[in-house]
């Protein structure tokens, strides 16, 4: 590749504009460390960066309290969830903790609302936040169309699955739509073992946990999984995720790493 | 001019330490970075209202994130920006399929000279001074690119269509715009000083 091509494909990534095909090129380069690559672009996106420049506006104070709200709030719900099962469950994880979850579930959502009544345009706030936890989503799967469409319906539901103690710092949400099926992507979580596979539980109110797909994660512990719809006519409350042979298996046996309930 | 090395309040170590969850860190790295990615909403986004909802989205993203930043993708302040041009254009593009809303052609949003509340009057005339004198001096083929590009958010594939022009025309209009601007940008605020 000549040193033309590069920096058009330079330029092209700092503006953001690059055919999937071409960015897939230029960041085989970046991971390199090609040395005109790294340079072509570092210059572009300085350029960009002083484009955007342009017009500097001071925001509303609002919008940054409304940002360190949502963060608190965001802590409280984690810690009320991993609070729950640490002073409820008696030994290492077993199945029935599920009702522990769902009562962590509950503390969170409370802790949660707590803090939203603290915060004036409470509701304001939390209609702002699902359109913005559906933006976060929407750009980790905007090349799959039918995923796209999903979001864009109505009764898409987004959850927010909390870490449980075997994966502290992770964090996983999902969008659930219940005859389309959803998406889960998971952050931070640990390696997966050798032999072992994390499975994604969707539970209905009182009933038993359906298998809803099995995944493991990459070097950075990230990972997504299409789910299929479950069966018509069953609602579901919880989704979770535990750790299990490779394969899977039919009814959760493992260690349970994130819950989080709709 | 933000600190190079890793200073510990260098961009990189701020983003650094809100991926470790570091409320401070976020709240300086907001009060350094808000104006400057609002800025760019603004431009993309005529509405306020829309605009710092759009920001509010852009730094939930930052906290939620961080930890998947990649300095082998640019610095921390491109990183912001190239995510807050994206959920503005998105923005934009949901305003004009859901509402039907009249948006502003591209090039009227690009060299609008109305003042916004809020502005930091100096720095910004400055700075909008200086960009746009810096697109002014680029050849119209090649202005029209960069702005199709970063202020509506098309792809090469999709302004190549709409300019009835060859791909690799675009892109080589794309990489002469950038390399025209970043001299010309280089000049003219050696200049200012």
């Amino acid at each position: 590749m000549n040193r033309d091509e590069i920096y058009e494909l330079a330029a092209g990534y700092a503006l953001g504009t690059l055919d999937l095909e071409d960015r897939e090129r230029f960041e085989v380069l970046l991971n390199a460390r090609d040395p005109e690559a790294v340079t072509a672009l570092r210059e572009f996106q300085s350029t960009m960066t002083d484009l955007a420049t342009e017009g500097s506006v001071t925001p509303s104070p609002g919008v940054k309290a409304a940002l360190m709200a949502r963060i608190d709030a965001e802590g409280l719900a984690r810690d009320a969830v991993v609070r729950t099962l640490e002073t409820k469950r008696p030994e290492r994880a077993r199945w029935p903790v599920w009702s522990m979850v769902l009562t962590g579930a509950m503390a969170a959502g409370i802790a949660a609302i707590a803090v939203g009544l603290a915060v004036s345009s409470a509701y304001d706030r939390r209609l702002a936040q699902l359109q913005h936890e559906a933006a976060a989503i929407k750009e980790e799967l905007n090349r799959q169309q039918a995923i796209v469409t999903l979001l864009q319906d109505p009764a898409t539901r987004f959850v927010s699955l909390g870490a449980l103690e075997p994966a502290a710092g992770a964090s996983a949400r999902m969008v659930w739509h219940k005859t389309a099926g959803g998406l889960l992507v998971v952050q931070g979580m640990p390696p997966t073992p050798a032999g072992k596979a994390y499975e994604l539980w969707a539970i209905p109110p009182g009933g038993s946990p359906i298998p809803a797909g099995v995944f493991t994660v990459d070097a950075k512990g990230t990972a997504s999984l299409r789910v299929s719809p479950v069966a018509a006519g069953t609602e579901v409350e919880t989704f979770a995720v535990t750790l299990e042979p490779a394969s899977g298996v039919p009814a959760p046996t493992g260690a349970m790493y994130l819950a989080g309930k709709l | 001019m933000p600190a190079a090395g890793p200073l510990p309040d260098s961009p990189s170590a701020l983003i650094a330490r809100i991926a470790q969850r570091d409320r401070e860190a976020f709240s300086r790295f907001y009060d350094a970075f808000a104006g400057l990615a609002l800025g760019l909403i603004r431009r993309i986004l005529r509405d306020p209202a829309a605009a710092e909802e759009v920001l509010q989205e852009v730094f939930w993203q930052v906290w939620q994130e961080a930890e998947r930043y990649d300095p082998k993708r640019g610095s921390p302040e491109a990183w912001l920006v190239m995510r807050a041009k994206t959920r503005a254009i998105d923005k934009l593009r949901a305003i004009r399929r859901r509402e039907k809303t009249f948006v502003a052609p591209v090039d009227e949003s690009v060299t609008r000279s109305d003042e916004a509340p809020g502005e930091n009057p100096g720095v910004a005339a400055e700075a909008r001074g200086l960009v746009r004198s810096a697109l002014n001096a680029l050849p119209e083929a090649q202005r029209r690119v960069v702005e199709l590009a970063f202020f509506d958010g098309l792809t090469q594939s999709e302004i190549a269509r709409k300019l009835g022009e060859p791909l690799g025309t675009i892109k080589t209009r794309a990489r002469l715009g950038l390399e025209r601007l970043r001299a010309v940008m280089r000049r003219e605020g050696q200049g200012a000083r």
